[in-house]
C-alpha cells in the first residue's frame, strides 16, 4: 500500500528525475573529459545517493502516520480484525520498502553514471549498498516514531536535523562529555547512546577511495544488529504512544 | 447466544486543544439482541459517535466497557465480526473503489475467487460498477459514502454498525441502502446505526435508543412508540365535551368541535360520550404521530 502510494503520489518518480539528472551531470562532466576523476566522480555519486535516500526515507517515514489520521482513512482501516501494532509494522515496512526502491532506484542511475567515467565496482561498493540500507531502516523506524509524537512538519524536520547532523552532535557531546563533571558525562553518555548512529551506516568515503579493502563481513553483521535493535525499540516507542492514543 | 453489543455504564472523556476535559459519554448502558436493528438518536454533540468508537475500540472509555459478542471492543475477534462505515467517510484517494475493496477484503481475510467475485458483487449492490475504475479523489461524496457502505458490507459481518450511514446520499440512494439493509437484517445480520434522517430511522428500525448530552435519555420499541405518538381527531356536535382530550376542543363554527385523543380508549369514551349526551359524531380520523415530534419532544424534556 505503501509503495502503491508512492508511486502514484509520484514520490518515486522525483526519485527517478534526480537520477537521471546525476547522470546528466556526470554526462557533462564526460563531455568536458574529466574521465580520470574517479575518486571524485565517486565521492561526489556516493554523497548525492546518500543524500537523496534520506530525504526520501525521512519523507516517506514521517508521512504514513499522520495522513492516515488527518485523512481520516485509519477508521475502515482499523475496523479490520489488525492491530494497532499490526498497522505500525505494515506502515514501517512499508516506508524502509519505498526507501529501498527509491535508494536502488538512484544507486542504479548513480552506477550507470558512474559507468561513464570507467569506474570498476567492487566488493566494498556493494557493502557501502548493504550499509546504506540497513541505516535507511533506522531513519525510517526514527521518522516514524516521531511522527506519532509531535506534528508532521516537526516530525519531518527533527527527523532530517538528526539525520544529517548526528554525526556532528554526536562529536559535540563526545567534546562536552570530556570537559564536564561526572552527572553531565553520564548524561552526555546516555544522549550520545541515545541518538541514531547513522554515521556507522555510511561507507561512502570508504568505498570512494580507489584501492580500499572491503570491511569485515563481522562489521557488517555488527550494523546489523545494532539497526534490529535500534529499530526495535523505535517501534516500541511508537506503539507505546500508538496503542492507546483516541482517534 | 452472546449478545452483539452490551455496554455498561460507559464513560467517555475528551481532552480538547485548549487542555479541558469534556464527558463525552456519561454511564451509557444499552444492550442490543442478535438479529435487532437498533437506531442511536441524540442532537449534535450528543456523544453519539464517541459511543460507536468506542465499541469500536478507537478510543479507550474512561470507565466502563463495551463487549462484542463477549468479546473486549477493539480486540482483532470482535473486530472479526463487525462492518463499520464511519461518520466521514474518506478512503485512500489514490486507489480505485475496486482497489479500495479488495485491499480491505485483504485485510478481513479473504482471498482469491472470493474476494475477486465478493467485491464485484458489492460494487454492483452498491451502484458504483461504473466508477470502479476511476480514482476515488475523483468522487463524489455521495459515490463515497457508497465506497463506505461496500466496504463495511465486505465480508458479510454479523454486526454491522453505521454512523450516519444516509449521509451524502440522494433519495435513490438512500432507497437503495434501505433495501441493502433490510436483505442483511432478513438474514439475521445485527445492525446498529446512528442517523439523523428520522424517516429512515422509522423505516428500518426495532427499537431506538436516545441520549443527550452524554447520557442515556430513553429507549423505545418503534412498533410501541408509533402506537403512542399516533393521534385521533373526532369531530363532533355535542353540547357535553367529551372528557380526556389530548387538548381543548377547538370550536369550528356551526356547533362543530374538534377534539384529539392520545390512545384509541380516550376515543372510544369520546363517542359514547357524544352519543349519550345526545350528540353528533360527524368525523373520526387516525392521524400518523411523526417520530420527529416525538423527537424533538423527547430532547426538549431531558434538556
Amino acid at each position: 500500500m505503501v509503495v502503491l502510494e508512492s508511486i502514484r503520489r509520484k514520490d518515486l518518480w522525483v526519485v527517478a528525475i534526480l537520477g537521471f539528472l546525476v547522470i546528466a551531470s556526470a554526462g557533462m562532466l564526460g563531455i568536458f573529459g574529466f574521465q580520470g576523476l574517479e575518486l571524485f566522480a565517486k565521492d561526489l555519486g556516493f554523497s548525492v545517493l546518500s543524500m537523496f535516500s534520506t530525504v526520501v526515507a525521512v519523507l516517506t517515514s514521517t508521512r504514513v502516520m499522520p495522513e492516515e489520521l488527518k485523512q481520516r482513512t485509519l477508521y475502515p482501516l482499523l475496523a479490520r480484525p489488525i492491530s494497532r501494532f499490526d498497522l505500525l509494522v505494515g506502515k514501517l515496512l512499508g516506508s524502509i520498502l519505498v526507501s529501498w526502491i527509491g535508494f536502488l532506484l538512484l544507486a542504479a542511475m548513480t552506477g550507470i553514471a558512474l559507468l561513464w567515467f570507467g569506474v570498476k565496482f567492487d566488493l566494498l561498493t556493494v557493502q557501502y549498498l548493504v550499509a546504506k540500507m540497513l541505516g535507511l531502516v533506522i531513519v525510517c523506524s526514527v521518522g516514524l516514531t516521531l511522527s506519532l509524537c509531535m506534528t508532521h512538519a516537526a516530525g519531518c524536520t527533527v527527523s532530517v536535523r538528526v539525520a544529517f547532523a548526528s554525526g556532528l552532535i554526536s562529536r559535540a557531546l563526545i567534546l562536552a562529555c570530556a570537559s564536564s563533571s561526572d552527572g553531565f558525562r553520564l548524561l552526555f553518555k546516555v544522549l550520545n547512546g541515545v541518538l541514531p548512529a547513522y554515521g556507522l551506516f555510511d561507507l561512502g568515503g570508504r568505498a570512494a577511495y580507489l584501492h580500499w579493502s572491503p570491511v569485515a563481513p563481522w562489521v557488517i553483521l555488527a550494523l546489523a544488529a545494532y539497526m534490529l535493535i535500534y529499530s526495535s525499540s523505535m517501534l516500541a516507542l511508537a506503539w507505546i504512544r500508538f496503542r492507546r492514543l483516541a482517534i | 447466544m452472546q449478545l452483539p453489543i452490551a455496554v455498561e455504564d460507559l464513560h467517555v472523556q475528551y481532552r480538547q486543544k485548549n487542555g479541558k476535559i469534556v464527558d463525552a459519554v456519561q454511564g451509557l448502558s444499552f444492550a442490543v439482541q442478535p438479529g435487532e436493528v437498533v437506531g442511536f438518536l441524540g442532537p449534535n454533540g450528543a456523544g453519539k459517535s464517541s459511543t460507536l468508537k468506542a465499541m469500536m475500540g478507537f478510543l479507550e472509555p474512561r470507565q466502563g466497557k463495551c463487549d462484542i459478542f463477549g468479546l473486549p471492543s477493539g480486540s482483532v475477534e470482535a473486530k472479526r465480526r463487525i462492518g463499520y462505515l464511519p461518520e466521514v467517510a474518506l478512503y485512500y484517494p489514490f486507489l480505485t473503489p475496486l482497489e479500495t475493496l479488495h485491499f480491505y477484503g485483504e485485510l478481513q481475510g479473504m482471498s482469491g475467487r472470493t474476494l475477486r467475485d465478493e467485491t464485484r458483487s458489492m460494487l454492483a449492490q452498491v451502484g458504483l460498477e461504473e466508477s470502479s475504475g476511476k480514482l476515488n479523489r475523483n468522487l463524489s461524496k455521495g459515490l463515497l459514502q457508497r465506497l463506505g457502505i461496500a466496504q463495511a458490507l465486505l465480508g458479510s459481518p454479523e454486526l454491522l454498525i453505521l454512523d450516519e450511514v444516509t449521509s451524502g446520499l440522494d433519495p435513490l440512494g438512500r432507497r437503495e441502502l434501505r433495501a441493502l439493509l433490510n436483505e442483511r437484517k432478513s438474514r439475521g445480520c445485527t445492525l446498529f446505526f446512528s442517523s439523523h434522517e428520522l424517516a429512515e430511522v422509522e423505516m428500518l428500525c426495532d427499537r431506538i435508543l436516545v441520549i443527550h448530552n452524554g447520557k442515556f435519555v430513553e429507549e423505545r420499541n418503534l412498533g410501541a412508540l408509533r402506537e403512542q405518538i399516533g393521534r385521533y381527531a373526532l369531530t363532533f356536535i355535542s353540547r357535553d365535551f367529551p372528557k380526556n382530550t389530548a387538548q381543548p376542543p377547538t370550536d369550528l363554527g356551526n356547533g362543530q368541535f374538534l377534539a384529539r385523543f392520545a390512545n384509541k380508549k380516550h376515543l372510544l369514551e369520546a363517542i359514547s360520550s357524544v352519543h349519550g349526551s345526545g350528540g353528533q359524531v360527524l368525523d373520526v380520523i387516525a392521524e400518523e404521530g411523526s417520530i420527529e415530534d416525538y423527537f424533538i419532544d423527547t430532547i426538549e424534556r431531558a434538556a
